[in-house]
């Protein structure tokens, strides 16, 4: 036992171990020490001022808001990526003669920048564009919306955004994960007499549980830390509707406000972490007991 | 029942096929919009160019200063995906390879990358202290460790299918580690070295938000960021606009042509098998 332990020496973790920890983990550790501080731009010192930042963050209407605009996002996107990247895996597999050009169309959006994607659809979205001309030739005038410009949907239009980006990305993962599940099944339960809603629950949801750990996981993580999309389809405006915590953070960066922006990023670190954790290890456990 | 089937199938199909057009019609515009004049492409509707003008992509190519901006892409992506490569997959040999309590923790140190938001200020600080804030260098460490988390899980994933026995065999004729590593390891990885490359090139190359924090200069900018001020700039050109947008996606769409089977089977096994 011993001597296998010595045919594995650490010094190849090494290099991979020191750059993650200079350039992620320790930043990531200092940050909870500097959210407690009154660190800025133009202050030589810093000072320890306990709970201020977080005390300053509460009190603040615009940076609840986008705390409260980040959880909205995280949460439709998760929902909307989801069941319309299974909704199209479970099409996908069946045996169509476009299987494959559709296969493919759907996911081309999900390996372009999120810049050229929000860039695309600022003219769609806006008040005299694509969408709403549509919605006008099909007799639908009333459903036209400010989609960039109302502070009351404009949340929603970006979590639109990024569904149609990445739910081809969610589509490959499930389209995987249905690939893998033996046909035989499928033939039992026909013999049994078992509706095809039956099997579905029975069969195929059961058997993709890994696919959709890791679709949740991915794009729950990645919807608590959204930036991009918020940064250029509207910058966080109008006035202040589309802030969220990753655009909040640039703001007080730009600021100089460096304690509170790390402030802000510790709070997003903790939500991520409360809410990603046990989701991780419930999930562990209900795909060991399956 | 045959029949019934057929129907559904018939009608599941078309109803993909008309559901794609949300799809394909928003990448048309664009596509399509990088030929026209800055007129005809104002009114923002899917029709062929009057008249097919290639040269706008010349023309975003001379005054977008984008020359730069590609060479800077390529540049940090190929060398922070090859550190991020050759790191990752040696780090991700040993942890899955030792079943101690030192190594197991190793690996959850790395995997908290994969939910722990980047601490940015922080990391400017960082980056300060070492003295090179601003540099090209710097942001090849930086995109290096934010995507070490993934590629750990990707390798080890791997590393844990592949039989002990090949390591054991090596190391009784006297090679070590690193030997093995090499030699016997790193061949059988080669798609997973693929995939990894793939994703942290696609990672890197579209990302915006990096650049925003750690290159005040814009001569270090990559295509997103230059992109964006060009977006900026010549807002009324939409023509020019679209052009620049299909010059930054066209490497992700090369590479994904050519590259598709590990983009997706790869990816989508190493999250299948976390």
């Amino acid at each position: 036992m011993h001597k296998s332990k010595s045919m594995y020496p650490y010094y190849l973790v090494w290099p991979a171990l020191i750059i993650y920890f200079i350039f992620f983990a320790f930043p990531a550790l200092i940050g909870f020490y500097y959210s407690f501080t009154d660190w800025r731009l133009d202050r030589d010192t810093i000072q320890f001022v306990g709970w201020d930042n977080f005390k300053a963050i509460f009190s603040d209407k615009v940076l609840i808001l986008a705390l409260k605009n980040t959880l909205i996002f995280a949460v439709v996107t998760v929902i909307g990526k989801n069941i319309f990247g299974l909704l199209l895996a479970i099409g996908l597999n069946m045996k169509l003669k476009t299987r494959n050009v559709l296969r493919a169309v759907y996911f081309s959006p999900s390996i372009l920048s999120i810049l050229v994607i929000s860039i695309i659809f600022t003219p769609i979205l806006r008040t005299e564009g694509m969408i709403n001309s549509l919605l006008g030739k099909l007799g639908l005038e009333s459903l036209a919306q400010a989609w960039l410009t109302n502070p009351s949907i404009v949340v929603w239009t970006i979590a639109a955004v990024s569904i149609w980006q990445s739910v081809g990305f969610q589509m490959a993962i499930y389209l995987a994960g249905l690939q893998s599940i033996s046909k035989e099944y499928y033939e039992a339960a026909k013999i049994d007499g078992a509706s095809a809603w039956r099997s579905f629950t029975n069969i195929t949801l059961p058997l993709l549980l890994p696919a959709i750990n890791i679709n949740i996981m991915l794009t729950l993580i990645g919807g608590l830390k959204v930036f991009s999309e918020v940064y250029v389809l509207t910058g966080g405006g109008p006035g202040n509707a589309s802030q969220v915590v990753g655009t909040i953070i640039l703001r007080a960066f730009g600021e100089g406000n460096w304690g509170l922006g790390t402030a802000v990023n510790t709070l997003l670190f903790i939500s991520v972490s409360v809410i990603a954790v046990p989701l991780i290890m419930f999930m562990r456990r209900k795909e060991v007991a399956e | 029942m045959r029949v019934r089937q057929k129907v559904q199938t018939i009608i599941v199909e078309l109803m993909l096929i008309l559901l794609s057009l949300t799809i394909i019609v928003p990448l048309l515009l664009m596509i399509l919009g990088s030929f026209m004049n800055n007129i005809e492409v104002m009114q923002f509707k899917i029709q062929l160019p009057e008249k097919w003008l290639f040269e706008n992509y010349v023309t975003v190519f001379k005054e977008g200063g984008l020359a730069r901006a590609f060479v800077n892409g390529v540049v940090i992506t190929v060398i922070s995906c090859t550190v991020n490569i050759v790191t990752s997959s040696a780090a991700a040999f040993i942890l899955a390879r030792r079943e101690t309590k030192l190594s197991s923790f190793l690996y959850l140190f790395f995997f908290m990358g994969l939910i722990a938001p980047m601490s940015t200020i922080t990391t400017i600080r960082v980056v300060q202290w070492l003295g090179f804030y601003g540099s090209i260098s710097s942001v090849v460490f930086i995109y290096a460790a934010l995507n070490m988390a993934f590629s750990i899980f990707l390798y080890s994933g791997f590393v844990k299918s592949l039989n002990k026995s090949l390591d054991e065999a090596a190391f009784i004729e006297g090679a070590n580690a690193l030997q093995v590593f090499l030699k016997i390891i790193t061949p059988l990885l080669l798609p997973v070295n693929a995939t990894v490359a793939i994703m942290v090139f696609m990672g890197v190359w579209n990302d915006i938000s990096i650049p925003l924090y750690f290159l005040p200069d814009s001569s270090n900018w990559t295509m997103p960021l230059s992109v964006y001020n060009f977006y900026g700039m010549y807002s009324r050109d939409w023509n020019l606009i679209f052009a620049v947008l299909v010059l930054t996606s066209l490497p992700v769409i090369i590479l994904y042509v050519f590259a598709q089977k590990f983009i997706v089977s790869g990816m989508t096994a190493g999250a299948m098998k976390g």
